[in-house]
């Protein structure tokens, strides 16, 4: 018996040093926030989440019911939805079949050093870029639809509420795949060669060996990917804020934005609270999902 | 033991006793020439800080003390009169603007030697990020901050993290109205620095001369120089449009609503008067801004450092921006500009100077930000930065010279200097006028929702 309480005492005083600066650092900031987020002038209460999620102005709103069936804006925690659903499958598949088809390229650590380039670049760097990339003056992608003749998309993207939430999330994976393709290449380099040859010697296509032997195989490592992508979506801030300070017409707002806004322009600590409460409750939800998953194996 | 046995033992241990001898006979020498040298590397240090402490902003004490082994001399230095003293400020400005500004913290530094000044470049978003943390914290990483949100001084003000400077800022030495944007519950919380004008349309005289233009003096005329405009080879749009944040577009619009609606639409604006939705601001936009718009005598929204470029290079003719497009432009001497025909008022801003109540070196901060409010201001007028002074006793003469010519052209045109809208109002408001004008400049169908939303959302609204 007091050789187990000795034990555990042992394991705590191993503990301690990291269960110190987690709860000064991580748990102490985050049950101030919780707090900050309830206090109101009538005492604490739910009014600053009530109001966050009610909130009508196109800025700050968190679901514009009346715009969903149009263009942009539809709110920020829509677009936070629209960017996952369109960067996290974009990013891990072009990431995946990137992996793949490096398999066979002599110099590939070269383009893979490429594309990871843009893991390197600092986001706010990131959302200049984009900004750049999709300028009607000096972008690549305007031009490249004004030699088509798509003049609807020969214009800066930024500036317009159609294409503005579009730009981002498609800058976005261009800033993103670097990280995917890391991780998958990894995981394709794992998979034994003899199963790809015995998939070959068996009359499967490239195609069929990438769908049915290389993309199970890599499975663990693609959840990984989707996960992250998914969290990184759901804090996306600097991209937005370099790039279109959510605009225009708030047509590109997301959580952490609208975050921000409550923040540093509005002053309003508490409505930034909530806000803050509620991305990490929904980012809370996808980290446990990715553990659950993990656990399962 | 054999005799030889015997005298070799004995001359062995003399020879050993003779080696110990010598060691320690050795050892103590050096020692004592390490000494010697050490106070000889002593009595120059001791000469050397005698002779700093002749020099101003330190205090030297200098204590020998013996000890029965050796000499030893222990220096102390203490700087506790006439310490240097470091401040540190903050400001919006980088690059060339930074320069200029250098030069006002340059004299002040000659004329107090014992103050060292690093300057800091912050944008005002950044600001308000990061420094209501550390004020609440106790602490604040300068002693003097410039910004040009007078709203948020205020702000910080009602929370107890700024120094009252009432007593240092005498109002009626400034252009009116100036310190009233720091006034909060009979105190002020900051001073002006210098100011920029808003002041119309920005022209290259060569490219107007070379093509017959002249300056509208009606808003006929205006539109017709558009058309004329519109019609020469290589350019694109007759007025090029800033983009950043949002707030070149945001100038222009305030510039049309002072020209058609007169400086008390503005005021009336500003001070929630006035809304969005009425008839007369409505007209501004229904019958000026959005048929221009419409009709393609905007350009789309190009980032504004950009658009300069642009338009020097004849892309475009007219460019609506501050005073401070003097510094930008190749030659100064080749620029002029045109308010609206009609105009009564143009918009000027100043940037403010303020005291963080946890400032490390509160009293020095204080002497500087009078400096700053005041004969500073004389400094930085003359730099290309493009600015006028809001202390009246500086006086024009002291103006840098393309600035000369556009502050005597306002003066001569009886302009009224009037407050910025969206610098006054503030907050989450003014972020929400840029975007939603961003919005209007590319939809301007969008006329009916950008009016009802920036009505609605008025602070107190």
């Amino acid at each position: 018996m007091k050789s187990r309480l000795r034990e555990n005492l042992r394991a705590y005083g191993f503990l301690a040093p990291a269960l110190l600066l987690l709860g000064v650092f991580v748990v102490y900031p985050i049950v101030g926030t919780i707090i900050i987020s309830l206090e109101t002038q009538s005492g604490l209460g739910l009014g600053n989440y009530l109001e966050v999620l009610s909130e009508k102005s196109p800025s700050k709103a968190l679901v514009i019911p009346g715009n969903l069936g149009g263009p942009p804006p539809w709110g920020a925690l829509v677009h936070n939805m629209v960017w996952i659903l369109v960067h996290v499958p974009l990013t891990t598949f072009l990431g995946l079949m990137l992996a793949y088809m490096l398999i066979h390229v002599y110099g590939r650590s070269l383009v893979k050093s490429i594309v990871f380039l843009s893991m390197i670049i600092p986001m706010v760097v990131g959302g200049l870029i984009i900004r750049f990339i999709f300028d009607s003056q000096v972008g690549v992608i305007p031009r490249i639809f004004d030699t088509l003749g798509v003049e609807s998309l020969a214009r800066t993207w930024t500036a317009y509420p159609e294409t503005s939430l579009a730009s981002l999330i498609l800058g976005s994976v261009w800033l993103w795949l670097g990280f995917s393709l890391t991780i998958h290449s990894a995981a394709v380099d794992s998979v034994p060669r003899s199963l790809i040859e015995a998939a070959r010697i068996d009359g499967a296509s490239e195609w069929q060996i990438f769908r049915r032997v290389i993309a199970p195989a890599v499975w663990p490592a693609t959840l990984t990917v989707m996960v992250m992508t998914l969290l990184w979506d759901l804090k996306i801030f600097d991209i937005v804020y370099a790039a279109t300070q959510g605009g225009p017409g708030g047509s590109s707002t997301v959580l952490a934005y609208v975050m921000w806004l409550y923040f540093a322009r509005a002053l309003d600590y508490g409505r930034a609270a909530a806000t803050a409460v509620i991305l990490t409750i929904l980012t809370l939800a996808a980290a446990s999902y990715m553990i659950r998953r993990s656990l399962r194996g | 033991m054999s005799l030889d046995q015997r005298i070799g033992t004995i001359v062995l241990v003399v020879a050993v006793i003779a080696l110990i001898l010598g060691a320690m006979g050795y050892m103590q020498a050096s020692k004592i020439a390490s000494i010697e040298d050490r106070i000889s590397a002593l009595e120059e240090r001791i000469k050397a800080l005698e002779e700093r402490a002749q020099a101003p902003g330190t205090t030297t004490t200098v204590t020998e003390t013996r000890t029965e082994r050796a000499v030893e001399t222990v220096v102390e230095t203490e700087t506790v009169v006439r310490e240097r003293v470091r401040l540190t400020v903050i400001g919006p400005w980088s690059g060339d603007e930074a320069k200029y500004f250098q030069a006002v913290l340059d004299e002040y530094m000659r004329r107090n030697p014992g103050v060292e000044i690093k300057y800091v470049t912050m944008r005002a978003e950044d600001l308000a990020t990061s420094l209501p943390l550390q004020f609440a914290a106790g602490t604040s990483p300068a002693d003097v901050v410039i910004t040009p949100w007078a709203w948020w001084i205020v702000e910080m003000a009602k929370n107890g993290y700024v120094e009252d400077v009432t007593g240092l800022v005498n109002k009626d030495e400034y252009v009116a109205g100036t310190v009233d944007a720091v006034v909060w519950d009979g105190k002020v919380w900051g001073a002006p620095f210098t100011m920029w004008l808003k002041p119309g349309f920005w022209y290259k005289k060569s490219f107007f001369q070379a093509n017959g233009l002249e300056e509208p003096g009606s808003m006929d005329e205006f539109m017709a120089l558009l058309d004329k405009i519109k019609g020469i080879p290589g350019v694109k749009n007759p007025i090029v449009t800033g983009d950043s944040v949002g707030w070149p577009i945001s100038d222009v619009t305030e510039h049309f609503i002072i020209a058609v609606g007169g400086p008390d639409l503005q005021l009336k604006l500003i001070n929630g008067e006035a809304s969005f939705t009425d008839p007369e601001v409505r007209t501004v936009f229904e019958q000026y801004l959005v048929p221009l718009i419409r009709d393609g005598y905007f350009s789309e929204p190009i980032e504004w450092t950009q658009a300069v470029t642009l338009w020097w290079n004849e892309e475009y003719a007219l460019y609506f921006m501050g005073t401070w497009i003097t510094g930008m432009v190749d030659n100064p001497d080749d620029l002029g500009f045109f308010p609206l025909p009609g105009a009564k008022g143009v918009v000027g801003g100043a940037d403010y100077i303020f005291v963080p109540k946890t400032a490390p070196n509160k009293e020095e901060a204080l002497k500087l930000l009078e400096f700053l409010a005041t004969e500073g201001q004389a400094i930085h007028v003359s730099q290309p930065a493009g600015k006028i002074p809001t202390w009246t006793k500086v006086p024009a003469s002291e103006l840098w010279g393309p600035m000369q010519t556009v502050y005597s052209k306002v003066v001569e045109l009886n302009l009224q200097i009037l407050p910025d809208l969206d610098d006054s109002v503030g907050g989450d408001w003014q972020t929400l006028f840029w975007d939603q004008l961003k919005l209007l400049w590319v939809n301007p169908d969008s006329l009916d929702q950008v009016l009802a939303t920036l009505t609605q959302e008025f602070p107190g609204g």
